[in-house]
């Protein structure tokens, strides 16, 4: 009897230090959008176990736009996620949002032009008079004047009409328009859809007119990476691995999301995966480094999206959004 | 005299199948038109293309994704109940009740949903109460009106009557009151059937990781436009196969409220 209470002890201590040691760290990932060839990475990270090797249980909210998913990360809802930055600048310079920007991922702008390839229009400059068709809530509209003015062209020089997004490439392919406004990563998805009309489309990225910025990027919410700095820590290094194995295989990343989300076709998305992928390892990434931001290109970054806010370039410290604590070594 | 009666049989049988072949000419007009015109999917995808996309989707994820919609939808519907009922009989019993809370309650309706849905989602989290709730404030209002307007059409001689033979008002409000606002109760029930999975969608246009109006969305953030349709459809199907049950409902357990043919 004496001694079998400290066994007993025993016992009960080492079944719960084992099974807390088991318990991986829990982590909700936010997505700005629903699932897709461009949200590959972290369907990767948990598919092939990079989230499990780093002891994270990772688990995925989709989300509705950047603000939306700024707001969850803020809100507590969400740990980490992918969002726009230009969303969190915008949104740090109105009211102190405690969200901060950790790994950058699209280093390149993925607004575009799309165009019929038989249309008269060849590049940004042959747009001005002509009609376009945007979705009334894509950052890119607020982008849009800036990338005009860049080439020379007045604000106003293109005939807007705002429509569901659904609606942008039916419009394009039936000749309601001259133009759309799409991101780049839709590009497989809109050329599929001209395929089946019997037609080629062309795009016309805003980052070859001159349209140098961050955009979508790993984004931590203050309150995860001050209580559990080493968690965060774990999660972008597993991530940045994730991104890597998704540039070199889209295919199989495709898959991998294809496992998590039937619904999702593993050719198109590995397709868009392809697209992706130019916006995250391209020049920039490749003196830069991956998932750096420079302190250089995020100022620049700010002045393009106070520009498009119509916000004062003083009203932020483009840098005070920015942690760097948790790059990988 | 035979071919008179021949006649009147043929025209009975077309009456009593009138929906079905109007139905079903719409739908090979339908397909005609994608077919003759060559439309293609993503203008307007043709009934084959729809039928097609349903089956491409496996029958575990229709009916995972079916599940989810149905269960925010009943058990928004569910709290609707147990909120607009009993807040009824209260504000029929009670005139100060009636005159704080109505013009609150107006307020609320008059809110489009879709606007307030991203602040409950902030406020409560992304997961199933919320959804509950849009669904609840998008279908408890007819409901509300409909048992007030049944409470307050009970004769006034029942109610005297009642009243002269010192019935407790628990056995007014139950006996007399209640079984004439069953009619009213019924015909809200009906409107508020069809919003409640008009409130799940919207909720799941907000915030979800499953359900109908998140397969739609989905759908069409992919240019699967046959598919949205099939989404579409089925969610049409389950909203009409909803609204037959709440009138069976009434035909089986209150039967004597529906009006005599």
């Amino acid at each position: 009897m004496r001694t079998r209470f400290p066994r007993m002890a025993v016992l009960a201590l080492s079944l719960s230090i084992s099974s807390m040691a088991s318990a991986a760290d829990k982590v909700v990932f936010q997505l700005d959008w629903l699932p897709g060839g461009d949200k590959a990475p972290v369907y990767v990270g948990i598919q092939q176990g990079y989230f499990q090797a780093e002891d994270l249980d990772v688990s995925i909210a989709s989300g509705r736009g950047s603000t939306d998913a700024v707001t969850k990360m803020a809100t507590g809802q969400s740990d980490v996620g992918t969002a726009d930055i230009g969303a969190l600048m915008a949104a740090k310079a109105q009211d102190d949002v405690p969200v901060s920007a950790v790994y950058a991922f699209f280093t390149q702008a993925p607004h575009a032009f799309f165009t019929l390839a038989d249309s008269d229009i060849e590049s940004i400059k042959d747009v001005p008079g002509k009609k376009v068709a945007t979705s009334p809530f894509t950052s890119s509209n607020a982008f849009l004047p800036l990338v005009l003015e860049e080439n020379g062209m007045p604000a106003d020089a293109v005939t807007l009409t705002k429509t569901d997004p659904g609606a942008l490439g039916p419009m394009l392919m039936t000749g309601n328009t001259d133009a759309i406004i799409a991101w780049v990563t839709n590009t497989a998805l809109f050329t599929e859809q001209a395929k089946s009309a019997g037609k080629e489309i062309r795009v016309l990225p805003w980052s070859d007119a001159g349209l140098e910025l961050y955009s979508s990027s790993l984004l931590a919410a203050d309150k995860f990476i001050k209580e559990r700095p080493d968690v965060a820590k774990r999660f972008v290094r597993a991530y940045a691995k994730a991104v890597a194995f998704t540039a070199d295989k889209p295919k199989q990343a495709g898959e991998d999301i294809h496992t998590m989300v039937p619904e999702v076709d593993p050719i198109v998305a590995a397709n868009q995966i392809t697209d992706t992928m130019k916006l995250v390892k391209n020049s920039i990434s490749d003196t830069d480094g991956m998932g750096v931001f420079t302190k250089a290109r995020v100022a620049q970054t700010w002045t393009y999206v106070a520009k498009a806010n119509g916000l004062e370039t003083s009203a932020l410290d483009p840098e005070s959004i920015i942690n760097r604590s948790l790059m990988p070594e | 005299m035979n071919q008179k009666l021949s006649d009147n049989r043929l025209q009975r049988e077309l009456f009593k199948f009138a929906p079905g072949l109007f139905f079903v000419g719409l739908v090979v007009l339908w397909e005609a038109v994608c077919r003759l015109a060559a439309l293609p999917a993503f203008v307007l995808p043709s009934p084959t293309a729809i039928v097609n996309a349903f089956f491409d989707v496996e029958f575990s994820r229709w009916m995972e994704h079916l599940w989810a919609t149905l269960s925010v939808a009943l058990m928004g519907f569910g709290l609707s109940i147990a909120i607009s009922i009993p807040l009824a009989i209260a504000m029929m019993r009670s005139e100060l009740l009636q005159r704080t809370l109505y013009p609150l309650l107006v307020v609320i309706q008059s809110t489009p949903v879709v606007a307030v849905a991203p602040l409950i989602i902030v406020l409560m989290g992304s997961d199933d109460p919320s959804r509950v709730l849009i669904t609840c404030l998008l279908t408890f209002f007819p409901l509300v009106v409909s048992t007030a307007t049944g409470i307050q059409e009970t004769p006034d001689e029942l109610i005297e009557l009642s009243r002269s033979l010192d019935a407790p008002l628990r056995r007014e409000t139950w006996q007399i009151r209640i079984p004439y606002a069953i009619p009213h109760i019924f015909s809200g029930l009906k409107v508020a059937i069809t919003l409640a999975i008009i409130g799940a969608v919207v909720a799941e246009f907000v915030a979800a990781e499953k359900g109908l109006g998140y397969f739609i969305q989905f759908s069409t953030s992919f240019f699967k436009i046959p598919q949205a349709f099939a989404g579409l459809i089925f969610l049409a199907a389950i909203s009409l196969l909803l609204f037959k049950s709440v009138q069976w409902t009434q035909q089986i357990f209150f039967g004597w409220s529906l009006p005599k043919k």
